[in-house]
């Protein structure tokens, strides 16, 4: 299971965090990637906790690479509910993804998404969602208020996934 | 019958910001010769740069000990454990259903060396659990000082474990002697992490292991001008 995911302040990454210890609890192996931004330093240190957790992700991930998506049976894609996604950090990993879709990686894989903030599901989701089905991954969809907590809503979320890629694998 | 595993005979990767020796199969070293003994299935002696670590990565149905020799190291995980911690104190992660954590070296400039330890539990999908142990350095001097046990310690504060077996520190003087007993079925590792010890009469150096099968005793003994420190595994 690959888990990538962009975050600034740390709060999309609790739920990524989150997914891909689901996806531990119900025995994938996972690889944990980050997004990191190429952005004027200023406006990073116009948001509170930005710099600082920039600079700790910096140290805890790394990139995704082609070889993780060649390696992984379900991608998560961790985003904030306001992010951009015609931003150049989504725009470099979608056509990271593309690669690996040419190259037909991709087939008969499970592709989903955590969003975080208010109204998660209503702003970004169908955005991720169309890109991942351009993609030709098999949507696995979020819980829509079936959790209170989304913590543990995105627990629950990584263990879906990583039950349907062993169902699709096992096709 | 003692079985010695020399320290030049592990699998080593040095990555620059990573130097690691590994006693059993591990990561990007696989020798099926060399999988584990008994429920002991990874010994790693890790040596991390200033302000380098290990990134947020997965584990699951491990007990994970560690144990530093030098520096500090600073953790976090999933439960929300968040901890830095040194020398003469024990870390033990029971993995169970599932734990994502992250290990740096704690300092900016100072390197830090560790054992990491991985031990096979006797029962899976437990409640994920951290226990960070610290003793005084005069506990494991001369004598044993039980760090892990799967058993409930009597008389001593030590980290529990899911598996029947017991992992002791020591620390022996040059010609200074330490006898334990190893009961019946039971086997033995000892594992110097410095200096030289003498392990039933066959010399090791620093990074050598030992397994012992079939020895009612391990007589251990410190060799050379200084110091040893060593771990010695009680297994089933």
């Amino acid at each position: 299971m690959l888990v990538t995911f962009w975050s600034r302040t740390g709060r999309t990454e609790k739920l990524a965090l989150a997914a891909a210890l689901g996806a531990v609890q119900a025995r994938a192996n996972i690889r944990l990637r980050w997004l990191r931004e190429d952005v004027d330093e200023r406006l990073v240190g116009e948001v509170p906790g930005w710099s600082e957790n920039r600079e700790r992700m910096s140290g805890e991930y790394v990139a995704p690479r082609e070889a993780d998506l060649a390696w992984a049976d379900a991608v998560i894609v961790g985003a904030p509910a306001r992010a951009e996604l015609a931003g150049p950090e989504f725009q470099a990993y979608f056509e990271l993804l593309r690669g690996a879709h040419g190259k037909g990686q991709l087939h008969s894989r499970a592709g989903a998404a955590v969003i975080s903030g208010a109204g998660a599901n209503d702003c970004a989701l169908p955005g991720v969602y169309e890109a991942l089905a351009r993609l030709d991954l098999i949507l696995v969809p979020a819980h829509y208020g079936s959790e209170a907590d989304a913590l543990q809503a995105a627990r629950a979320h990584g263990r879906r996934v990583t039950e349907v890629a062993r169902a699709l694998k096992a096709l | 019958m003692i079985t010695i595993r020399r320290s030049e005979e592990r699998g080593h990767f040095d990555h620059g910001w990573l130097n690691t020796y590994h006693t059993f199969s591990f990561a990007g070293y696989s020798d099926p010769a060399h999988m584990g003994f008994r429920a002991l299935r990874v010994l790693n002696d890790d040596r991390v740069a200033a302000g380098r670590g290990f990134g947020a990565h997965a584990h699951r149905d491990m007990e994970i000990l560690t144990y530093v020799l030098d520096g500090s190291l600073t953790h976090k995980d999933s439960m929300g454990e968040q901890h830095t911690f040194g020398v003469n104190t024990i870390q033990v992660m029971s993995a169970g259903t599932g734990v994502i954590h992250s290990e740096f070296n704690a300092s900016a400039s100072e390197p830090v060396r560790f054992l990491q330890i991985w031990i096979v539990p006797g029962v899976n999908d437990v409640e994920p659990s951290y226990q960070q142990i610290p003793f005084d350095a005069r506990e494991k001097c001369g004598k044993l000082r039980l760090l892990a046990s799967g058993k409930a310690a009597d008389g001593v504060r030590a980290a529990a474990i899911h598996q029947d077996a017991a992992v002791y520190a020591g620390m022996l003087r040059p010609a200074e002697t330490l006898t334990q007993a190893i009961a019946p079925g039971r086997y033995g590792w000892v594992q110097v992490a410095r200096g030289s010890v003498a392990v039933n009469g066959e010399v090791l150096a620093e990074g050598d292991g030992a397994a012992l099968s079939e020895e009612r005793e391990v007589s251990l003994s410190g060799q050379g001008a200084g110091d040893a420190e060593f771990l010695f595994f009680d297994l089933s």
